[in-house]
């Protein structure tokens, strides 16, 4: 027994140690080589969001539109005014009045069960500002029925196939109207 | 002398065990270094301001019923049964980008984008559409090429006969949406079409002769009214 017991010791003394050399330096190398790896990768990136100085930019849609009625369509340009002037560091950046266009990014119909239209709006031409600089994604979404629609469902499901009549109920539709403000924000320290 | 053989065998045999481990740990970390790596690119470029993780799972896919965890946690899981059809950083980029704009939409809305995210857990044909809408957008403002979107569906969804009563959109449908939305949006991408001599890209353009040619009527014929695909 005392042979048996010497061996696992001697045994463990040998392989352990030997384990914990080639394991020890894995993660030093890999450590070095991540360090390494994240300063190159930080020279070269082409944005930095380092500032949190941003300037906000107030629009106005020119042309009011809906998604009633299949008019509109996604890469479609849009033409949207400055509602007011617009300071940077003091300076004037935008005048107020100034026509900016902007693209219709994604278009969502309404649907089922209340679900609401959705337009959403991106990369506004901004004079003397780089798209990098812009935070710059406008959503406006349709009237979402869904408060409606699933309770009224919840309470007609006790009778048989009647609660499912609410899912022909549609959600509204997306308008963005003359009036609506949009504002988008520009980081003029960023890349 | 017998048990001290025995023992030493024993001893010997957990050695290809635990270099087996060490191995998968080193193939687990460099997977998920990569998916890091491509995932950080994307909400970087796309100036996404909202928290969103993502964590490799072995596991070949996700349980039945469990929730989708891009919306109550903005946590993306990749499952290893999906990553392993993934080729290039384009193809992972696609993936990732479609989960990006599921996680994404749980931020709007009500009650902390409780009310959004079950609507798109419901209604997720709609939202399944502009899931790849949405990728084809980030995919093109991280640099990565958007038909990779097509490729990865095409490898990765099957085709079932029917979509009437089913909570996702025909494969065939899905793909010529992207297609189409690439065409209008992003021309420059076919006009110099990297893909032209990829096999995948070729078989979804054989397989997608009909809807194509309805694409093309379409523009003939200056329309704005949606398609109904095949």
């Amino acid at each position: 027994m005392n042979k048996l017991f010497a061996t696992f010791l001697s045994l463990a003394f040998l392989t352990l140690p030997t384990y914990g050399i080639e394991m020890a330096p894995i993660p030093e190398v890999e450590a070095i080589e991540t360090e390494e790896m994240v300063t190159e990768e930080v020279k070269d990136l082409p944005y930095n969001f380092e500032s949190t100085y941003k300037v906000p930019i107030k629009l106005g849609i020119i042309t009011p539109i809906t998604t009633k009625g299949e008019t509109l369509y996604e890469g479609q340009v849009l033409q949207f005014k400055v509602l007011q002037d617009t300071y940077c560091k003091r300076k004037t950046f935008l005048k107020k009045g100034t026509i900016i266009n902007g693209r219709i990014e994604t278009l969502i119909s309404t649907g089922m069960n209340g679900f609401p239209a959705e337009i959403i709006i991106s990369n506004f031409e901004i004079p003397g500002a780089k798209p990098s600089q812009l935070v710059d994604t406008y959503t406006k979404k349709g009237q979402n029925r869904c408060y409606i629609v699933y309770p009224i469902k919840w309470a007609l499901t006790i009778i048989p196939f009647v609660g499912s009549l609410t899912n022909l109920i549609k959600g509204g539709h997306a308008k963005i109207k003359a009036k609506d403000e949009i504002v988008i924000y520009y980081y003029p320290e960023w890349k | 002398m017998k048990k001290i053989v025995i023992l030493l065998a024993l001893l010997l045999c957990t050695t290809p065990v635990f270099a087996a481990t060490t191995s998968n740990i080193a193939k687990e970390t460099e997977i998920q270094t990569r998916i890091d790596s491509v995932a950080v690119k994307l909400l970087n470029h796309n100036k996404i301001t909202k928290r969103i993780i993502f964590t490799y799972d072995k596991k070949e896919k996700k349980k039945a019923l469990s929730t989708d965890k891009a919306l109550t946690k903005r946590q993306v899981i990749i499952y290893d049964g999906l990553y392993q059809h993934i080729q290039t950083d384009d193809e992972l980029a696609a993936m990732l980008a479609r989960e990006i704009a599921t996680a994404m939409k749980s931020y709007d809305g009500s009650f902390g984008g409780w009310i959004d995210s079950a609507q798109v857990a419901l209604g997720s044909k709609k939202f399944e559409t502009v899931s790849d809408k949405r990728a084809v957008d980030y995919l093109v403002n991280a640099g990565y090429n958007p038909l990779a979107v097509i490729i990865f569906i095409n490898k990765t969804c099957p085709q079932k006969r029917h979509d009437t009563f089913s909570r996702h959109n025909l494969t065939s449908k899905r793909l010529a949406r992207v297609y189409e939305y690439i065409t209008y949006k992003y021309p420059q991408y076919l006009e110099n079409n990297e893909y032209i001599n990829n096999e995948y890209y070729q078989n979804f353009l054989l397989t997608s002769v009909e809807n194509r040619k309805k694409l093309a009527e379409k523009i003939k014929a200056k329309a704005t009214k949606d398609i109904d695909y095949e």
